[in-house]
């Protein structure tokens, strides 16, 4: 059910299989995309498959039918067609814009040496970029390690604070086991893969997730990384049980991320802001320390969140308002949104959030995406792009166009 | 303001304080008044201030006291909503299984042998339960299982679990107990059980035993990752309890079907039986008849020759050609000759019977005009018309011609008059009407005679059947009249009915095809 819109100078299609065979699927949505932009040639596909295909045979399909031009993209928690949520399916956008440049980098190893990581994505997209104005470094990481911020940092001593910088983190169908990044040719994993789009075409970016806080804040004393150690100077895990209750976090520390936990995020206010970065829990330390979905700002002030449907999809509104407010065109909408909210949501309300950005964005306008395992945006829309962050539970939607 | 008047107050204290210490001696003289007021006021200052921070501070506890308060709220708040988050996590995985069964129950429904339902549970169902491996399998005995369905579970795998349960005894047990029970391996102290988990490699399993009311028995094991808490443990149970419910019944279904679709063969091979024995029948019963027809035909035609010479003897002897006969002797003689001319009569329709039933007379098929037609039915019945003073009525309708022969077709309608002319009392009326009808003719002859009673009317065109009434007691007749007329009608492809109310009168109707 391919979908396409002419802004400008950006023509944008999607094609989009539900079909079993990963090579099939892939040709499948690459043709229906194709199709679509007629006489056209493509400069660039975005990819969101399912991860229950075959990984290698999807990305063969689709690069049988677009041939070489750069390809990106991610393995889902679930892919937004044009028919809204959905599963075990492969989208693909594709970008005609002949003004366009866009180069596609991996970084590999994100897991070891996360900065490193960031920096060899960044020279890799600038070695083959000819100059000029850029728009923006769509940003796919791996849902399953931590350490983003640190990549970001290593793309940003490259590329530069002035490039925003936005993306989702692969998942697996909430299986946990392993997520895939797509670059041209390559499927890999545990990597920054990265697009670098520069030209006469602008991005939007909104990012907002409608939780709020409920408990009383509490200062982080003690925190490296993603390692949450100690609020008000207790054990993290103590505090979180405190509210969650001790069967719950057990339970918790038996299996993992489960629906009641990220139902209550925890959430790092932002200095000077009415604005607080969501993290999940993700697992507990021996010591009574957090593991976290991202980054833990030490000295920052911390609440536990709570959230509700009406709230979620409000969010998902103002996040659509904001990617669009500085485009003249939109040409296209990615979306990459948490799978904590698919899961919170259910498929019904899940659905109507995907029906509240079309609302803003126009029903004409092509909209694709993924539910990701974390987003990668810039805080809220005005904010500088120098801090860029690693977001969880939120709705971020990127719109490109002029 | 405060803070910035209680810096000035303080630094005006300060540095009177300051003067009365340097220069005490003429200050004193001059000042000492001034200054030991300000002081005071300071003093006075400083002490209000101290108060009024004493009330802030006792207001800051009460603030914070609430807003610890509010914090135990929003606990409480959180452990409510997540009962909440629970119970719809519950009520979704319970949808779910639901849906599945459902779905299960319908691919159950189409199954129409036991062996089939065993294998009908998939790697889909199973997962959406909840369970990671499962395997169904057909008891023949309560010694042996025969795996019908393997559910991410190897063959060898499965080849010694069966092995394990039989020699355990624990597919005994699971069939004389079949509700689902849940072993885990935290709590199971049992051996055998213990090995069972160990096989199966899950540190959960619900064994549940198919018992249905007919069919073969069977044996379910549902593996799970990861330990259950007690009321997960009991909807597992639960769940399993409705599934194997939903797979007895299936069972019992299908082992019904399979038995009456066994016994519908039974009786399609015995319908098929009848049937030939029947048709053989007919044919032997079409066989007599013919040779009936064939005796009736031989006989009566054998019959005629010796009558031919009685009648003509007999009219002889009644014209006096053997000499005059007295008058007892001339009614006797008269007697033979009419009875000799019934038997005639009987005999010829016999023979004409006979010879329309075998085929060996054709009927013409010419036009015959329907005005010379009537003329000469007319000539014939007449006079008996004439002795019971009856009205006859002929109307035609617009039909000029009808097709066929038209002696046997004068015999049918002479037959039918004579008979409304026996049965029509004096001064009553017969009707002959004609009329066209599509391309056939239907001929009606009607009386106002006493009519036939309705049990009478099926047996009305047999052979030698005569109607129970007073007039037939008195009137002699063959019995053979209608039976003839329905062969002779048949014959040219035509129909023949009869309605008819007692004591009002009959209708006989002939559709006689013209074209």
């Amino acid at each position: 059910m391919p979908t396409a819109t002419a802004s400008g100078s950006l023509t944008a299609t999607i094609g989009w299989s539900e079909h079993a065979d990963a090579a099939i699927a892939g040709k499948e949505a690459a043709e229906s995309a194709l199709k679509r932009l007629s006489s056209l040639k493509p400069r660039l596909a975005l990819v969101f498959g399912s991860s229950w295909f075959n990984q290698a045979q999807l990305v063969q399909g689709i690069r049988s039918v677009v041939g070489q031009i750069p390809l990106a993209g991610e393995s889902t928690a679930g892919e937004i067609s044009p028919r809204g949520p959905v599963s075990r399916s492969c989208v693909v956008l594709l970008i005609a814009s002949e003004p366009l440049v866009c180069r596609v980098g991996v970084g590999e190893r994100v897991d070891r040496a996360p900065r490193a990581a960031g920096q060899q994505a960044a020279r890799a997209v600038l070695r083959e970029f000819p100059g000029g104005t850029r728009a923006g470094f769509l940003l796919f990481g791996d849902g399953l390690v931590t350490g983003y911020e640190e990549a970001v940092r290593g793309i940003q001593e490259i590329l530069g604070t002035s490039t925003p910088i936005v993306g989702g983190m692969a998942g697996d169908d909430l299986r946990f086991v392993q997520t895939y990044q797509y670059a041209n040719h390559q499927v890999v994993s545990r990597a920054v893969v990265g697009v670098l789009l520069g030209g006469p075409v602008k991005l939007g970016v909104g990012i907002e997730h409608g939780f709020a806080p409920i408990s009383k804040p509490r200062r982080i004393t003690r925190a490296r990384g993603n390692i949450l150690y100690e609020l008000d100077e207790q054990p993290a895990a103590s505090v979180y049980e405190e509210y969650l209750g001790p069967e719950l976090v057990q339970r918790m520390r038996g299996r993992g991320l489960m629906r009641q936990g990220i139902a209550y995020p925890l959430g790092i206010q932002l200095e000077e802001t009415d604005q607080w970065l969501l993290r999940s829990v993700v697992s507990f330390g021996e010591d009574g320390s957090l593991s976290c979905s991202g980054e833990v700002l030490q000295d920052a002030w911390l609440q536990l969140m709570i959230g509700n449907r009406e709230l979620a999809l409000e969010a998902a509104r103002k996040a659509a308002q904001h990617a669009i407010r500085s485009l003249n065109q939109v040409g296209c909408v990615l979306v990459f949104d948490s799978a904590i909210r698919r899961t919170l949501l259910g498929s019904q309300h899940a659905a109507l959030e995907i029906a509240r950005i079309r609302e803003v964005i126009g029903v004409s306008t092509p909209l694709v995406g993924c539910y990701t395992y974390g987003e990668h945006a810039p805080f809220g829309a005005t904010a500088a792009y120098g801090r860029t962050a690693t977001h969880t539970g939120s709705v971020l939607v990127v719109a490109l166009g002029t | 303001m405060g803070p910035s008047l209680t810096y000035i107050i303080l630094a005006i204290a300060t540095l009177m304080t300051l003067l009365l210490t340097l220069g005490s001696a003429w200050v004193v003289q001059s000042w000492g008044i001034i200054a030991t007021f300000v002081v005071v006021g300071s003093l006075v200052y400083l002490a209000l201030k101290v108060e009024s921070a004493r009330l802030e501070l006792n207001e800051l506890r009460r603030l914070r006291a609430a807003y610890d308060q509010l914090d135990k709220q929003a606990k409480l708040i959180i452990r409510t909503d997540l009962e909440l988050h629970r119970t719809q996590e519950e009520l979704d995985r319970r949808l779910t299984s639901l849906m599945s069964l459902h779905q299960l129950g319908r691919q159950l429904e189409v199954s129409l042998r036991p062996e089939e339902v065993f294998s009908k549970l998939d790697t889909a169902t199973v997962m959406r339960f909840g369970f990671s491996k499962g395997l169904l399998g057909q008891c023949p005995s309560p010694d042996t299982v025969e795996w019908r369905s393997l559910i991410r579970i190897s063959q060898s795998a499965a080849d010694h679990l069966k092995t394990h349960l039989v020699a355990s005894g624990l597919l005994k047990q699971i069939l004389a107990k079949p509700a689902p029970t849940m072993l885990q391996s935290a709590s199971v102290t049992d051996q055998a059980q213990r090995k069972l988990l160990q096989l199966l490699e899950v540190p959960a399993v619900v064994v549940a035993g198919v018992a249905p009311h007919a069919g073969p028995a069977g044996c379910l094991l549902l593996g799970r990752e990861g330990a259950s808490n007690s009321s997960d443990a009991k909807a597992d149970e639960e769940l399993v309890s409705v599934l194997t419910n939903q797979l007895e019944i299936a069972v019992d279904n299908s082992t019904l079907y399979e038995q009456s679709w066994r016994s519908q063969q039974e009786l399609e091979r015995k319908v098929q039986e009848r049937t030939h024995e029947l048709a053989e029948a007919n044919a032997e019963l079409i066989r007599l008849n013919k040779a009936k027809s064939d005796f009736v035909s031989a006989v009566s035609h054998e019959l005629r020759t010796p009558l031919a010479a009685v009648k003509g003897y007999a009219a002889l002897l009644g014209k006096g050609q053997f000499g005059a006969l007295n008058t007892p002797q001339a009614e006797r003689v008269a007697k033979m000759e009419r009875h000799a001319d019934l038997l005639t009569q009987l005999i010829d329709n016999l023979l004409d019977i006979a010879r329309i039933e075998s085929g060996r007379i054709t009927m013409e098929r010419i036009l015959i005009p329907v005005k010379e037609f009537l003329a000469t039915i007319h000539e014939v019945v007449h006079p008996q018309l004439e002795a019971k003073r009856l009205r006859y009525l002929v109307e035609s309708d617009g039909v000029v011609q009808l097709v066929g022969d038209p002696q046997h077709l004068r015999r049918v309608f002479i037959n039918l008059l004579s008979n409304a002319i026996k049965y029509t009392p004096e001064g009553g009326m017969i009707r002959f009407h004609l009329k066209p009808e599509g391309s056939s003719v239907l001929a009606s002859v009607s009386d106002t005679g006493c009519g036939i009673a309705p049990e009478e009317l099926p047996k009305l065109f047999q052979e030698f059947y005569r109607a129970n009434d007073p007039i037939n007691q008195q009137i002699r007749g063959t019995g053979l009249g209608l039976a003839l007329v329905k062969r002779i009608i048949e014959a040219h492809q035509g129909q023949i009915w009869v309605n008819s109310e007692k004591e009002k009168g009959s209708t006989f109707s002939i559709r006689l095809p013209v074209g």
